[in-house]
């Protein structure tokens, strides 16, 4: 009797236990595991204005890290310089970047997947900010500045899309059932949805950047991209007037000295980006080097023969090697390699200079030759060059543009955007590359988009 | 939501008061007597042998002068039984000593007893498909990380080394691949302790050199600390692990002690490795006249500055063996292992060590070296109710390579380029126009990891019937990694000083505790035995990882202090949780060992899904019919086994990262002008949920003439629906993938048929054979929405969910020596994806293993073939354009030179010709790139011979694995992942003493 008693204890407590132990299962909350420590939810990033920069911060950092405005040799200055006229290839035979120097790209290249990829992931993050700040709960004055710097920057990288590939699609949505299958619209399109974008950012941007040194997007740096825009549609007189606003109407200066356009107190620089705190700017990685030959690229010995000989540029920005016998060039607009080895440089996007030959190039197309003259000789003074001797239209146009290839060389794909836009491009390219075709003008869409969303095709002709 | 798992709890709950208040067994409680006696064979005493009261768990072991005790009563049944031994059962009766005499048995199926998990099963009673790989055929195989030793070994599994460098990883599929994209790895279970396959590595560190930063963490545990694997394949044996069983458990055993005198053991062995079979490359002279006619091709004559190898500035006539210089080296690997093990009919206990190092096929000292002690206590109380085992592993390894791997330089670099080292031993940079390959051993990847695995099982029986177990193990895995990368690997002319030397650094701490309480019932119901089972399962880890960059150093001897960097960045400071629940239950009913039914079920819920998504039950149904059992065919002289088994039954998928469902912002480690920046995580998708995979199999054992034939015919049919994947997306979504479930549905179905036969046997000379062939199959059967979905050029309805779709190659242009291509829209341009039409399914058609032992007197021979039928890529995959400034596979000299020419490869080109160079990067896109790649290969064979030297025991072997192989590929290793080293032929020797 008394084993029986004893079992049965033993057995309801064994129950007891087992049940508890049950209980504990089926129970959601137990599984659940709360946030790791480095991460927010969207919705808590948006309730304050710190939280919110940080967002725009991480989008402007991106941009300066990945193509394809990234100075690193992913990017455009480097690549685009290659694939126009600007730089010569010294690297290894077979790589991705020399397929840009010779007009090989393939529509596998991981390289123009970048400067696509890139620039749809900096997007993604532009359309986050802007949802989140719709319904966020901080004062319209605080959130003015930071939806002007995310519709400016979403302009801003869908006109380099739109440049490189021609018709792409206008992505103004997180939402990835609608961007998994968008289309690819026409060119006018897009440029009136950046267009939009860019007059909403006019509104709502501040004249100067709270952190003093323009590394967040202003109004300036929204009417220059404005002005850049209408010059490549030719539409003189809008891009005269957003030029002029930048030039009259903002607190940036001309500065008639050749040193200070890159370093970070430069007066004329509208945006820039600075490297991360003890870092130096990676053109200055990329371009520079000390012994011959050329470990990566030189400047074309063509650009530098063009310079006219007492050109101050040519001493200045660029930098030379020689063996004794023989020089090869680089881009030496950024000099400091080492931080705290030599002035503060941040990488320039936009900058007053182009500007003036922005206006320049309007005013002759306007009629004002006197106008254009004053402003393309700002920038030769500047560069110890005598007055331009060009006084008709197409004397002048033929000016400016030499004057743009000698001020803007390898920044961000300027020669080539130039080349391709004045109808150029064959009658330059055509003699320096044997494998030239007029479909060039165009990079191909990665192919494993094409794969991942039919909507996009056609491909890009030739590819 | 909460109803439905309410409503489970509830049925959880009655069916634990079931089990627990169904009326107590009539059991015989007679009073226990101790019994005892001496196990001999036909050699003297034998030490070792399990001996089992029948139907209890109380049992002893033999010592090592045979003897044994138990304590047992007047009704009991004695079980003896030993590995290689034929059991024997008697009735304890009125006798209080038992002598035994054992006949020894090789191909004796009923006594191995297979380790399913959270049970154990006779081979010959199971129900479902468990396949079992011991210490001897895992020894026998010079091997680093013991999954390679499987490798062939069973049906249904298939291995793929990832990289032949040591501390790579290695690629398990069990029955195929269930899902469409990630999550195909098969649950790794320790001594009843899950563990982790996923990597704490950082690809950024070690995805140079180890393909998708592939670090087995199977690597930490040397193969001879392991008793047995056993893999578990259908869904009778998976269901019981639920969520995680989808793709097939492997649970590996590690050995334990064993009573009697005290026994010491040590091994040592030492190989050398090669590169199985080099690619045959271009020498100088084909090379040179290549680019010389691709140039004069693309009517060129004047030679571009940079194109060294050609313009002159080059030696033209200087050769080097590229694969001999940079992979040609041979790797050394020697191991030595020392174990104690003994103790008396109570406790038992095992402690053993071992230590390996291992380099590989570069030049410099890259190495790896691991040290580890496993320990095994086993203890059971006086009145044999109580029992505790205790298992723990300790495991340090320490792995330093270059950082990035050299093979694919080794097949493209020009025959003649210049020489690694300048006169003064310097590396060679040819004023900075030659970028040296060696320059990349200048930095390095160095990987550190300690893993803790322990695991404490309890078992208490309360009545014989009735016992109850806890099961507990903790975890700690701890890697720190990183890879330099300091000014020296940049070409001299940068002028780059050490500001430019930068450390990447990633360290990760992994802690888990699991804890399993455990139920076990047992009854004789009806004529059969009935065993019940159910348990619950509590398990939480914890990642902790931190990995940061640091830049410029005043030298770059200091680049492994932090403190001397002049610049840090965080790169991500994490800690991710991961919890899981589940309850699990096992009914079991055995009929006079004829008719077997088992019944298993899960319920589990897991933190990786969203609200009312983390739960989900699954379960499965086995059965056996033992036919040789019945009366008609008992005494059948011929018929030893026949047994017809099958069963059905649901699984699921977890294998996806945590806080999946969350819309969340990560810190980016990122500053700009002073802000660190915050992003968007991931595309979130808060609906996703488990995904279910349904296994069935029907299989046949048959053993013939005293199981001297033994073979199993299996067929198995899977299907995985609700597929949980990682969507890919277009890069217009702003990410690559999103997490979502899939109405695709992926059936594997195949035959699976082993054959074993004792060909051959005397006492002096034994001879037997396995042969193990699998047939498998792969079928998308369907998928709602394929043509709207980003899946759309990627798969096809009743094709298998390995094929390729790429262009159709059609030959060479006679006229323009151009490569052409099947233009499926008739467009008349050959683009992506409308011309991509053409399916090349790359899965394995069949595979399968042979393998022979001889045994004659002292001398044990085994040897080990393995063979596969299958498509891969070959070597145009990642060829360039004949022509260009790197070397090609000699196949190239086959080309086209003029009008009329039909040859291999299409014309040569400088890379100045770009219709030719288009056509090219068709060309490997197209089904030319993937041909044959099917072998057979010798992958093992091991020679012994034991030693007799009185009370010591000694043994002499060579062993050499990936011997031999057969193969028509068009390339390198038939195994190799393309650019990264291939599997190594290795050979060597060691010795081994037991005293």
């Amino acid at each position: 009797m008394k084993t029986i008693l004893n079992f049965l204890n033993r057995l309801a407590y064994l129950a007891i236990v087992s049940i508890t132990a049950l209980s504990f299962i089926g129970c959601e909350k137990d599984l659940e595991v709360g946030l790791p420590n480095s991460q927010l939810t969207g919705i808590s990033v948006f309730q304050n204005v710190a939280t919110a920069r940080a967002a725009l911060a991480k989008i402007y950092a991106d941009i300066r890290d990945t193509p394809p405005l990234t100075g690193t040799s992913e990017g455009l200055n480097l690549l685009i310089g290659l694939y126009a006229d600007e730089m010569k290839y010294y690297g290894e035979g077979g790589s991705s970047i020399e397929a840009f120097y010779k007009h090989n790209i393939q529509s596998n290249s991981s390289l123009t997947e970048g400067f696509w990829s890139g620039g749809y992931q900096a997007i993604y993050q532009c359309n986050s900010v802007l949802e989140g700040l719709a319904t966020a709960p901080i004062t319209g004055e605080e959130k003015a500045p930071l939806e002007g710097e995310a519709l400016f920057l979403r302009a801003y990288l869908h006109f380099y899309l739109l440049n490189l590939y021609g018709d792409i699609p206008f992505i103004n949505t997180t939402d990835y059932l609608v961007n998994a299958s968008v289309k690819r619209q026409p060119q006018e399109e897009v440029y009136t949805a950046i267009i939009a974008d860019l007059e909403q950012a006019n509104e709502l941007l501040p004249n100067t950047d709270q952190s003093g040194q323009y590394i967040y997007a202003t109004k300036a740096a929204a009417n220059a991209l404005l002005a850049r825009i209408y010059l490549y549609r030719e539409q003189w007189q809008k891009s005269l007037d957003a030029a002029t606003t930048v030039l009259e109407d903002s607190p940036h200066t001309f500065t008639d000295d050749l040193s200070q356009v890159f370093v970070s107190t430069g007066p004329g620089i509208i945006w820039q980006l600075p490297p991360i705190t003890s870092l130096t700017t990676s053109e200055a990685f990329t371009f520079i080097f000390e012994t011959a030959p050329p470990p990566l690229a030189a400047l074309q010995p063509e650009l530098i023969e063009s310079f006219e000989p007492n050109d101050a540029r040519l001493s200045q920005w660029i930098g030379v090697v020689t063996d004794g016998t023989q020089n090869w060039y680089y881009p030496y607009k950024y000099k400091t390699r080492i931080a705290g080895d030599g002035p503060e440089e941040f990488s320039v996007l936009m900058r007053l200079a182009e500007v003036f030959l922005i206006r320049a190039e309007a005013r002759v197309h306007l009629g004002d030759i006197g106008g254009a003259q004053s402003d393309l000789n700002k920038i030769r003074h500047r560069a110890d060059l005598e007055d331009s001797t060009a006084s008709t239209e197409t004397e002048l146009i033929t000016a400016i543009l030499e004057e743009r290839r000698h001020e803007l060389f390898t920044e961000q794909g300027h020669r080539w955007f130039d080349l391709k836009r004045t109808g150029n491009a064959a009658e330059v390219l055509q003699p320096l590359k044997p494998n030239w075709r007029i479909t060039d003008l165009l990079f191909p869409l990665p192919q494993q988009e094409l794969r991942l969303n039919p909507n996009l095709q056609p491909q890009n002709p030739g590819y | 939501m909460k109803n439905n798992y309410r409503h489970g709890l509830a049925l959880a709950g009655i069916f634990a008061l079931f089990l627990n208040f169904s009326p107590p067994i009539l059991s015989q409680n007679l009073p226990l007597k101790k019994i005892s006696g001496t196990i001999t064979d036909a050699n003297g005493p034998l030490s070792g042998v399990n001996v089992l009261v029948k139907n209890t768990a109380r049992g002893s072991t033999s010592d090592l002068d045979g003897r044994y005790s138990v304590n047992a009563s007047l009704n009991d049944t004695l079980v003896f039984t030993y590995l290689g031994y034929k059991p024997v059962e008697i009735a304890v009766s009125s006798n209080n000593s038992i002598n035994v005499f054992m006949q020894s048995d090789a191909t004796a199926l009923d006594q191995v007893i297979i380790n399913a998990g959270y049970y154990k099963v006779s081979d010959k009673e199971k129900t479902g498909s468990i396949a079992r790989v011991t210490a001897e055929e895992i020894e026998s195989q010079p091997v680093n990380n013991p999954l390679e030793a499987l490798q062939g070994r069973t049906p249904g599994l298939v291995i793929t080394p990832t990289t032949g460098l040591p501390g790579g990883g290695v690629q398990v599929r069990i029955r195929g691949q269930n899902s469409i994209t990630a999550g195909n790895e098969p649950l790794f279970v320790i001594d009843g302790i899950p563990y982790d396959s996923q990597s704490l590595s950082n690809g950024y560190a070690s995805n140079p050199l180890l393909p998708d930063g592939n670090v087995s963490p199977l690597n930490n545990i040397s193969p001879s600390e392991i008793e047995s694997i056993e893999i578990l394949k259908d869904a009778d044996a998976t269901a019981i692990y639920g969520s995680r069983g989808a793709n097939g458990v492997v649970l590996i055993t590690t050995k334990e002690g064993k009573s009697g005198k005290t026994r010491y053991n040590f091994k040592f062995q030492s190989s050398l490795g090669h590169v199985t079979r080099f690619q045959e490359q271009l020498n100088t002279l084909q090379y040179i006249r290549m680019r010389e006619e691709a140039f004069a091709n693309d009517g060129i004559t004047e030679y571009p500055d940079y194109e060294y190898d050609v313009n002159g500035t080059w030696d033209k006539n200087r050769y080097t063996n590229w694969q001999k210089e940079l992979i040609g080296e041979t790797a050394y690997r020697n191991t030595i292992n020392a174990d104690v093990s003994g103790g008396g009919e109570q406790t038992r206990f095992l402690l053993s060590t071992q230590y390996t190092t291992e380099t590989t096929v570069f030049p410099g000292d890259s190495h790896f070296n691991r040290a580890s002690v496993h320990s095994a206590i086993n203890h059971r109380d006086k009145a044999d109710k109580f029992t505790v085992k205790f298992t723990a592993h300790y495991g340090i390894e320490n792995n330093t390579l270059p950082a990035r791997d050299l093979t694919f330089r080794a097949l493209t670099l020009a025959p003649n380029a210049p020489a690694i080292y300048d006169e003064n031993g310097d590396l060679n940079w040819e004023d900075g126009t030659f970028t040296n390959p060696l320059s990349i051993l200048e930095a390095d990847y160095l990987q550190h990891r300690k893993t803790l695995l322990s695991n404490l099982a309890l078992h208490y029986q309360i009545i014989p019937s009735l016992g109850i177990r806890l099961n507990s193990g903790y975890e700690n895995s701890n890697l720190d990694e990183s890879r330099t990368n300091p000014n020296t690997v940049y070409n001299p002319d940068y002028g780059l000083g050490p500001d430019y030397s930068t450390i990447f650094v990633n360290k990760g701490d992994r802690t888990s505790w699991i804890m399993e309480p455990q139920v076990e019932w047992s009854i004789k119901l009806l004529g059969g035995q009935l065993t019940a089972l159910a348990g619950a399962s509590f398990q939480q880890r914890t990642d902790a990882v931190l990995s940061y960059f640091g830049q410029g150093f005043a030298s770059n001897d200091l680049i492994y202090d932090l403190a001397a960097a002049s610049f840090i960045q965080i790169d991500r400071d994490l800690e991710a949780k991961y919890k899981y629940e589940a309850l699990y239950g096992r009914l079991n009913y055995n009929f006079q060992n004829k008719y077997i039914l088992n019944l298993t079920g899960r319920r589990d819920g897991s933190s990786r899904f969203g609200p009312g998504k983390k739960f989900s039950n699954f379960g499965a149904i086995g059965a056996a019919y033992v036919f040789s059992e019945e009366s008609f065919l008992k005494n059948s002289h011929w018929l030893s086994l026949g047994k017809l088994r099958g069963s059905y039954g649901t699984t699921g998928n977890d294998q996806i990262g945590d806080y999946g469902y969350l819309d969340t912002y990560t810190v980016s480690g990122t500053p700009y002008g002073g802000t660190i920046g915050i992003g968007p995580t991931q595309l979130y998708n808060p609906n996703f949920g488990w995904e279910i995979n349904k296994k069935g199999t029907v299989a046949l054992e048959l053993g013939l003439w005293d199981n001297r034939i033994s073979m199993t015919a299996e067929w198995y049919k899977n299907r995985s629906g609700n597929q949980l994947v990682g969507v890919p997306l277009p890069w217009t979504t702003g990410f690559p993938t999103v997490q979502a479930n899939l109405g695709a549905i992926v059936e594997n179905r195949g035959w699976e048929l082993s054959l074993q036969t004792e060909n051959f046997k005397t006492d002096n000379f034994s001879w037997t054979t396995h042969i193990n062939l699998t047939l498998p199959k792969n079928e998308l059967v369907a998928f709602p929405g394929l043509e709207a979905s980003t899946y759309a050029n990627q798969y096809v309805i009743g094709q298998p969910i390995t094929i390729k779709k790429v262009f159709h190659y059609t030959g060479i242009d006679p006229e323009t020596g151009i490569y052409q291509f099947e233009d499926y829209d008739g467009d008349g341009n050959i683009s992506i994806p409308n011309d991509q039409q053409y399916t090349v399914d790359t899965a394995p058609k069949f595979y399968g293993g042979l393998s022979n032992s001889f045994k004659y007197h002292n001398w044990d021979l085994s040897l080990f073939f393995q063979f596969t039928k299958q498509k891969n890529y070959n070597y145009w995959y990642t060829a360039s354009p004949a022509g260009i400034m790197v070397n090609q596979p000699i196949a190239v000299l086959d080309h086209w030179q003029t009008p009329g020419d039909n040859s291999e490869t299409q014309l040569y080109t400088s890379g100045n010709n770009v219709v030719a160079t288009t056509a090219f990067y068709n060309f490997i896109q197209s089904d030319a790139a993937i041909s044959d790649a099917s072998y057979i290969r010798l992958k093992n064979a091991a020679i012994s011979y034991s030693l007799p030297l009185g009370k010591l025991t000694g043994k002499v072997f060579l062993q050499g694995q990936n011997l031999i192989t057969f193969t028509n590929f068009k390339g390198g290793d038939p195994e190799q992942f393309s650019g990264f080293t291939p599997p190594l032929r290795w050979l060597g020797g060691g010795f081994q003493l037991t005293f």
